[in-house]
């Protein structure tokens, strides 16, 4: 009888004790969060921290890693609890939510006092619109941009004899280029899986299509000629003998595949590429990056494009700490916090003047991959398709296109679909 | 006599009874009960977003019960219990006996039985995904064939069934094995010396001596496959064409809530699910008078 | 004569039990063999046809991945101590109740079963929200306490244990009250011990749901220090997403703590389960 409440107490004492251990330490230093979702990036972010706090040591910043998959169900339970992390990645899909109903700090007059045009002088319009709510006013610090290029096996295409893509490519080639390797190689050509900014997104805007109209961003364009256009001829590459089907890419996906020597060709975001050095070490000198092939008959438009995101650094409007953490931020937005993130080949700096610190990283391998193909893009840049309602029918649009590519509908139904889907959100803006 | 008050011993008997139930069922209320309230006045409401709601009546129970996906996901859940529960059992029970009987070897295969309840569930879906894979996977391998388990709507429900059985079939014997470990050898001495055969025996004796435990494991076994999300949630992908017909009543939610932020939508399926769970709950409880003996 | 037949359905009673258990057992430990040899292929290697059953060489460059990419022994502590604590808050309580719920008379019984079977029925992902909110406003997110918070009480437990408790005889409570006892030292002294065999399965069952929380643990704490070996693991999926061979190497490395464990227990373990049996 006794041994049980000497049991529990001994217990209940250690759970006390653990738990304890997650609480901070009364050192009289503001102790700091700093989540992300890219365990890739955690080291650039680690050392925009260290690099603040050495100048301000009564601060300490703890960067924290959570999963894709989870980010953005703890970021909104957070967010009603508003028990939020000090400063947060946030991404272009989930901006407007947040800031529309005023859970972000609004930062648009962060740098008032150095420059009341900080923004517009020193980032792109696409990188500030990326950072910007429905209202226009910025609710983060653009940290970096991307954009989505072709990525090749030079081993496969010299095997069959073909020249390499270079930036007066078009789509034609592209097909030609992977029909020939096939037929000389047995690998796949050009991966076309179901995906939006590194599939079709690209085809439509090079065709001269729209997702959402270019003029108010409101209406959607899934059913106008252009960009009806291009998805069929997206989604009938996978027809060809040198594509594989959808069924395949679901349970391998075209990095995969291309890494391990199946396919010579893929679209790839910019973010990924130094991961991909460094995880598949066989393959470096093998693979190098072009620019997307261009469409050879737009509807309209110069055939150019690529599709540009990028992220940013936001904080919470009822944070406990907002004042130190829009120094923090401050300092993550001006050109050292960019140039060192940059540097340690996290993402391309969003800082106009600063991104070819980027290359960097790149330069240490024994093979240099061709960078340069990704700050010239961002000439052609087209911002990330977002408006205020897409959330709410995106993935009911992204279950049409699944139908799609299992058969069970054709495209211009699907199409259709998806266009009544945004209508039925479009009024109620 | 006074119905109405209790004797002392009664009264006494009755504050224990109170006590003892009490750290559970306030714990349970808490933790479990609020938020499912929270779920039901949720479905009755548009998710405005961050936890605001605007109530919409009977809108969202209206739109599921006209979704044809929402009843595909219905009698997948459904399709999915009955390939894992009977089968499930049976099998358990089965290899329980057989771990039960005198065999060489024995903690051998016992530990081997055992082995799927040490592993990660993630891990056990990432070999299987690996197994089932429709271009290289091993099974395809060894049959010859070239079918597509997981991105088939034809199959991909007997895959995720596979390694459900897979995964549980160890645990349940442990539990049927406890309850078999508790029959009283000497009831089946008494029994052989009348010159019962073995299979008589299984019938007249094994089986209602285990059936209190089967019937925890009965419901337990139900009770998680209608519940069942967290395999599908690893072994398919977004985009895989088959997942309309795969997609259990819970990875609907998941969709819905998580993914699409419709919450209240989603919490509508979620009550859906529950009553269902519930009713097929209290029809086995109501059944169980007929098949399932205590105290003997 | 009859012990001629007696022995050949003897016989053929042992053909058929040996040949079950031989083919169960293979394929329990199939996948297992297959996971091994998988983690020392190479990513090409993993995926040809037809397969390479056995690498060209062992890759330890895959464990190395694995092993960077997560805080092992982090993950392992962190779930041991969270399954302990789990595992004793669920035979504490759920004793008590199941008990309860058995063998005394009270009013509102019935009700407060409900309760218990509703619970059941509840999808837990309904939990995470809500239990994320309310761990947060305590301030206690990204702590052990957080990953037991859950299961601070089972419903399932009080449930199989009141099985359990209504298959043991009145008469047993009935002779230690008559011998002195009152409800609490019957319960304790005479009805807890005869559940041996009982709270050892509800032991390995708490365990082992424990063990496979994916979501909560990575919703509730945000850092990979803080994560459980199931959580952890599936985090890998992210990175290196279908790089078979490393996610294999991480499952391994999450499971070889448990397996090595369990192989030197397994005699305890096991003999738990078939206990001593008898009442």
């Amino acid at each position: 009888m006794k041994r049980i409440p000497r049991m529990t107490a001994a217990a209940l004492m250690l759970a006390l004790l653990l738990s304890l251990a997650g609480c901070g330490s009364a050192d009289g230093k503001t102790h700091l969060t700093f989540q992300i979702w890219d365990v890739a990036q955690r080291d650039g972010m680690q050392a925009m921290c260290d690099a603040y706090t050495a100048q301000h040591p009564d601060v300490e910043i703890e960067v924290q890693v959570t999963s894709w998959g989870e980010y953005w169900t703890k970021l909104e339970a957070a967010g009603e609890s508003n028990t939020m992390p000090d400063i947060f990645w946030m991404h272009t899909d989930q901006i407007l939510y947040y800031a529309d109903f005023g859970i972000l700090a609004d930062l648009t007059d962060l740098y008032a006092d150095e420059d009341p045009s900080y923004y517009q002088n020193h980032f792109s319009d696409i990188s500030v619109g990326n950072a910007s709510g429905t209202d226009g006013r910025v609710y983060g610090i653009p940290k970096d941009k991307d954009n989505v290029v072709l990525v090749y096996n030079m081993e496969m295409f010299d095997a069959a004899g073909v020249a390499y893509p270079d930036e007066n490519w078009t789509w034609d080639d592209m097909m030609e280029a992977s029909r020939k390797i096939y037929d000389a190689t047995g690998k796949y050509g050009y991966m076309a899986y179901n995906d939006e900014q590194l599939g079709y997104w690209n085809f439509v805007y090079q065709n001269g299509g729209y997702i959402l109209d270019p003029e108010t961003n409101l209406h959607a364009g899934y059913t106008q000629s252009a960009t009806a256009d291009a998805i069929e001829y997206y989604v009938n590459i996978q027809k060809n003998d040198w594509c594989p089907n959808q069924n395949y890419f679901a349970e391998t996906s075209p990095g995969t595949s291309f890494f391990s020597e199946m396919g010579c060709m893929f679209f790839e975001g910019s973010w990924n590429l130094l991961n991909e050095l460094k995880n598949f070490p066989e393959m470096v000198g093998k693979w190098d990056i072009a620019p997307l092939p261009k469409c050879p008959n737009p509807a309209s438009g110069d055939g150019y494009g690529t599709i540009s995101n990028g992220l940013c650094y936001s904080t919470a409007a009822k944070g406990r700490n907002l004042e130190i953490v829009k120094d923090v931020l401050r300092f993550f937005g001006s050109e050292e916090g960019q140039r060192i993130q940059g540097e340690s080949g996290a993402a391309i700096p969003a800082y106009l003047g600063q991104e070819e610190s980027w290359s960097t990283v790149f330069n240490t391998f024994d093979y240099v991959i061709d960078v340069q193909v990704c700050y010239d893009q961002f000439d052609h840049a087209v911002q990330y398709i977002n408006n205020a309602s897409r959330r709410k029918w995106k993935s009911n649009a992204a279950d049409e296109m699944v139908k799609v590519y299992a058969g069970s509908q054709d495209i211009q139904t699907g199409l259709a679909n998806m266009q009544a889907l945004a209508d039925a959100y479009d009024t109620t803006n | 006599m006074n119905k109405n008050k209790l004797s002392a011993a009664a009264r006494r008997e009755e504050n224990w009874g109170w006590i003892m139930v009490a750290p559970t069922i306030i714990g349970l209320a808490v933790l479990n009960l609020w938020p499912f309230v929270q779920t039901v006045y949720a479905s009755f409401c548009e998710h405005l977003g961050f936890g605001h709601y605007r109530f919409a009546g009977l809108d969202n129970y209206v739109r599921m019960f006209q979704n044809a996906e929402f009843w595909k996901a219905t009698w997948n859940t459904i399709f999915f219990c009955i390939l894992t529960v009977p089968v499930g059992i049976i099998l358990a029970l089965f290899i329980a006996i057989l771990l039960n009987a005198k065999v060489k070897f024995k903690g051998g295969f016992r530990t081997i039985f055992f082995l799927p309840l040490v592993c990660a569930p993630a891990a056990v879906a990432m070999v299987w995904r690996w197994i089932f894979n429709g271009e290289y996977g091993i099974l395809n391998q060894v049959l010859g064939q070239e079918i597509q388990w997981i991105t088939d709507p034809k199959t991909a429900v007997i895959a995720i069934a596979i390694v459900s059985v897979w995964s549980s079939v160890g645990y349940d014997a442990v539990l049927l094995l406890a309850g078999l470990q508790n029959i009283p050898k000497t009831l089946y001495e008494a029994n052989s010396i009348d010159g019962a055969g073995k299979i008589r025996q299984f019938f007249t004796i094994t089986l209602p001596m285990v059936s209190p435990t089967m019937f925890s494991v009965l419901i337990m076994r139900l009770m998680a496959s209608m519940k069942v999300y967290d395999l599908i949630y690893m072994m398919a992908d977004e985009t895989n064409p088959a997942l309309t017909d795969m997609q259990s009543l819970m990875y609907l939610f998941y969709r819905s809530s998580f993914v699409a932020g419709e919450r209240g939508y989603g919490s509508a399926i979620v009550v859906w699910t529950v009553g269902l769970i519930l009713l097929v709950t209290l029809i086995q409880f109501w059944g169980q008078k007929k098949w399932v003996t205590y105290d003997i | 004569m009859k012990t001629d037949s007696l022995r050949r359905s003897y016989a053929v009673n042992k053909f058929i039990t040996y040949f079950f258990l031989i083919l169960g057992a293979l394929i329990m430990v199939f996948p297992f063999v297959w996971m091994i040899l998988t983690s020392s292929k190479t990513v090409p290697e993993s995926m040809q046809i037809p397969p390479t059953i056995l690498p060209a060489q062992i890759m330890l460059d895959n464990f190395k991945d694995a092993i960077a990419s997560l805080p092992f022994d982090r993950l392992y502590i962190n779930t041991a101590l969270m399954v302990f604590f789990r595992v004793i808050c669920a035979i504490f309580f759920s004793s008590m109740a199941g008990y309860a719920f058995a063998k005394l008379k009270f009013r509102g019984k019935n009700l407060l079963f409900m309760v218990v079977l509703i619970q059941m029925s509840l999808p837990s992902q309904i939990f995470i929200i809500p239990q994320y909110q309310m761990v947060a406003k305590m301030g206690m997110a990204n702590t052990i306490f957080a990953l037991v918070f859950p299961g601070l009480v089972s419903a399932f437990g009080v449930f199989f244990l009141r099985q359990t408790y209504l298959s043991i005889p009145d008469e047993v409570g009935e002779a230690a009250f008559l011998d002195g006892c009152n409800q609490w030292q019957t319960f304790y002294k005479v009805m807890f011990p005869l559940t041996g065999t009982s709270v050892a399965a509800l032991t390995i069952f708490t365990a082992v749901f424990a063990y496979g929380d994916l979501m909560w643990p990575l919703v509730v704490n945000s850092d990979l220090k803080m994560m459980t070996l199931s959580s952890g693991l599936s985090t890998l999926k992210g990175q290196f997403s279908t790089n078979f061979p490393v996610l294999m190497a991480g499952s391994l490395l999450a499971m070889l703590p448990m397996v090595v464990l369990y192989l030197i227990f397994q005699r305890q373990f096991v003999e738990g389960i078939a206990g001593t049996g008898g009442k």
